[in-house]
């Protein structure tokens, strides 16, 4: 197990269909206000999904040719960050600063209309280039030449655990001594082929999604992300900066990680959620804490009957049902690869706020979940919240974040 | 970057034309391409995956063998510059030109953890694997996550990093790369007897790189091989982990005594 070192979290940016920044998104979910919409990509069936529908913004010069929505949506997060980004660069030397995100997608979308073009034409669009629209590595330099950062960056791509497992390796490499920094988080696009995807699978709604409830149809997809800032607390390596620490500046704290896999089928989750217990278990046991002295779990809760019961299961025979349990898919649809990073963002505003957001569409409550869910918001302190996220290929992992 | 040194326990390769570490280290190249026979995987998987994946399976029971670590306790860091785009490319098939619904085996295994999820599956284990992308450094990218795994959670570790040619309707003729998959095995300490990796970092090598053909030093993931080749071949210094297309990542490489 890894040595248990809280880290600071010290920013934080999410935008999805709910709004582009935090304050907006923090006001929908306070609401109760879904950003689910009838789906407007072109899919010869009916659906709802929650797209971005602000404009996005134009990226640098001479990051033009990256020009894709994955890539704009990035620079919206980044520029979000604002001063807690400017905060972390001065503490840190840029080969210590790490860049770690999460996506599903990449420039599927971008591919998708290039693809379509190729069938109607025998060849490419003008301008369309895999290494700047396609590629993990497009994103990443996108992100790197925007915040400066030239330490190790990669892409994790286990579908809806994405974005999640960042946090995780940003975690060991701070703990090894490999960085100081680490931009986490991760983004993920509408496409047809995602969408046409789950509907084969038989996993797509044709309403919006009601995770848990009795009366759910599945799956609505959403767009949209989050990124993180994570950080080593203590001395800074910069003489320079002026800065007491990172902790000074923490929103919130990442205290523990938990990652496991279901070894049991690729598409469909272990139906007890044995891999969805180990990976809260191991949340729990990195940050040295109890099941008792958790407050909150913001749930992966697709709003599928077999990810919703094996999920249920699971938190049920840790925590019983005394835990109040919020899936926030409802709200901004399945991010997919952009999920765990925007569901890690709505729990530190949780903590931060002292309040859950009401379970859209939830009732009535699927007799078989035995865990609290809660159609109206609850007002009540929050110290210590799981997050969860669940994914093709059986993988799973559990974010324990604590109040700053 | 952390200076302590992990060491390397097992390796395996798979091209079409050159499956095994001994026909790579000797250039033994076979007149026919083989494919991969995947028997780590159960039956249903084998049948179902792609050859990557099949490839991908094939060097992670090679390496076991060699190290004889668990199977079913190891973590494990899949590293792929473009993953299933062979299925991605199928599915884009089925629907701009067939006008056909996805089919939901292929879309649930063109997920770029196909093969973390599948490996894990046929080898029961419940622990930690993730699957990894950073274009012609995704070697590199792979063995930092994976040391620093072995590192923080003082257990062994998988590497494995393949790309199957890249769909040229994509990536134009000057892209086209041969298929390459590999995989070394870390263990959390120097381990005396065996050679070991120490730093990672952006630098100049000093090790020559391995004697690939032209297609398969294409391949984002050639410098996994040079790897391999240096650690076969007894060498110690900073090996090169790509051929000039990524941001220049080197890693130390003691021989072993």
């Amino acid at each position: 197990m890894t040595e248990n070192i809280p880290l600071p979290i010290t920013g934080a940016a999410i935008c999805n269909a709910l709004g582009p920044t935090r304050s907006v998104v923090r006001d929908a979910l306070y609401e109760g206000r879904s950003g689910l919409t009838p789906c407007t990509v072109d899919v010869p069936f009916a659906t709802y999904a929650g797209a971005i529908d602000v404009p996005l913004p134009a990226l640098p010069t001479e990051l033009e040719p990256w020009t894709t929505r994955t890539a704009q949506i990035a620079l919206m997060l980044v520029e979000e960050l604002g001063e807690s980004l400017q905060r972390m660069q001065s503490r840190w030397r840029p080969d210590r600063i790490a860049v770690v995100l999460g996506t599903s997608t990449a420039g599927a979308d971008r591919t998708e209309a290039a693809y379509q073009h190729y069938i109607k034409n025998d060849e490419l669009p003008e301008g369309y280039d895999l290494w700047r629209h396609h590629t993990y590595g497009a994103i990443l330099h996108v992100v790197c030449s925007l915040i400066g950062a030239t330490g190790p960056s990669w892409v994790i791509s286990t579908a809806c655990t994405s974005s999640a497992k960042p946090f995780a390796s940003a975690q060991r490499m701070i703990a090894a001594d490999m960085v100081d920094a680490v931009l986490v988080g991760g983004i993920d696009t509408l496409c047809a082929m995602t969408l046409r995807g789950f509907h084969s699978l038989g996993a797509l709604s044709s309403e919006p999604t009601r995770p848990f409830s009795a009366e759910r149809k599945g799956i609505s997809i959403g767009e949209g992300g989050a990124f993180v800032l994570v950080e080593r607390p203590g001395t800074t390596h910069r003489a320079d900066s002026g800065d007491g620490g990172a902790e000074k500046d923490a929103i919130a704290w990442l205290d523990g990680v938990g990652e496991s896999s279901d070894a049991y089928h690729i598409s469909a989750p272990h139906p007890k959620g044995e891999g969805a217990v180990l990976a809260m278990q191991r949340a729990l046991d990195q940050a040295g804490c109890a099941a008792g002295e958790i407050d909150h779990i913001n749930a992966h809760g697709t709003g599928t009957t077999h990810n919703d019961s094996a999920e249920a299961n699971a938190i049920f025979s840790l925590f019983g049902d005394r835990v109040p349990v919020v899936s926030t898919k409802a709200y901004t649809g399945h991010t997919l690869g952009g999920a765990g990073a925007t569901e890690a963002v709505i729990a530190m505003i949780a903590l931060d706020e002292g309040w859950i957001p009401p379970a859209l569409g939830v009732e009535p409550v699927d007799p078989k979940v035995p865990i609290q869910i809660e159609a109206s918001r609850v007002e009540t302190p929050i110290r210590r919240v799981l997050s969860n996220s669940f994914a093709f290929g059986g993988n799973n992992i559990s974010l324990l974040l604590r109040r700053a | 970057m952390s200076e302590i040194p992990t060491a390397i326990t097992g390796v395996g390769v798979f091209m079409p034309r050159m499956v095994g570490v001994d026909a790579f280290m000797s250039q033994t190249w076979s007149d026919e391409d083989a494919t991969p026979n995947a028997e780590l995987l159960d039956r249903r998987s084998r049948r179902r995956t792609s050859v990557l994946t099949r490839a991908m399976a094939d060097v992670c029971a090679q390496a076991f063998a060699e190290s004889a670590h668990d199977p079913s306790t190891i973590g494990a860091v899949f590293g792929s510059a473009l993953g299933e785009a062979g299925t991605m490319i199928g599915l884009l098939e089925q629907m701009w030109r067939l006008y056909e619904p996805p089919s939901p085996m292929a879309f649930a295994t063109s997920v770029h953890n196909a093969a973390s999820g599948v490996v894990s599956i046929g080898t029961k284990n419940r622990g930690f694997t993730t699957s990894i992308g950073a274009d012609f450094d995704t070697p590199a990218m792979a063995l930092i996550e994976a040391r620093a795994w072995a590192l923080t959670h003082r257990e062994p570790v998988l590497v494995v990093c393949a790309d199957e040619p890249a769909p040229a309707k994509l990536v134009g003729d000057n892209h086209e790369w041969g298929f390459v998959a590999a995989a070394i095995t870390l263990a959390p300490h120097a381990v005396d007897g065996l050679p070991a990796l120490g730093h990672l970092q952006i630098g100049t090598a000093d090790v020559e790189r391995s004697p690939l053909q032209d297609a398969e030093a294409r391949n984002p993931v050639a410098g996994i091989l040079d790897l391999i080749y240096a650690i076969r071949s007894g060498r110690s210094g900073r090996v090169a982990l790509d051929r000039g297309r990524g941001h220049g990542w080197t890693v130390d490489l003691r021989a072993a005594p």
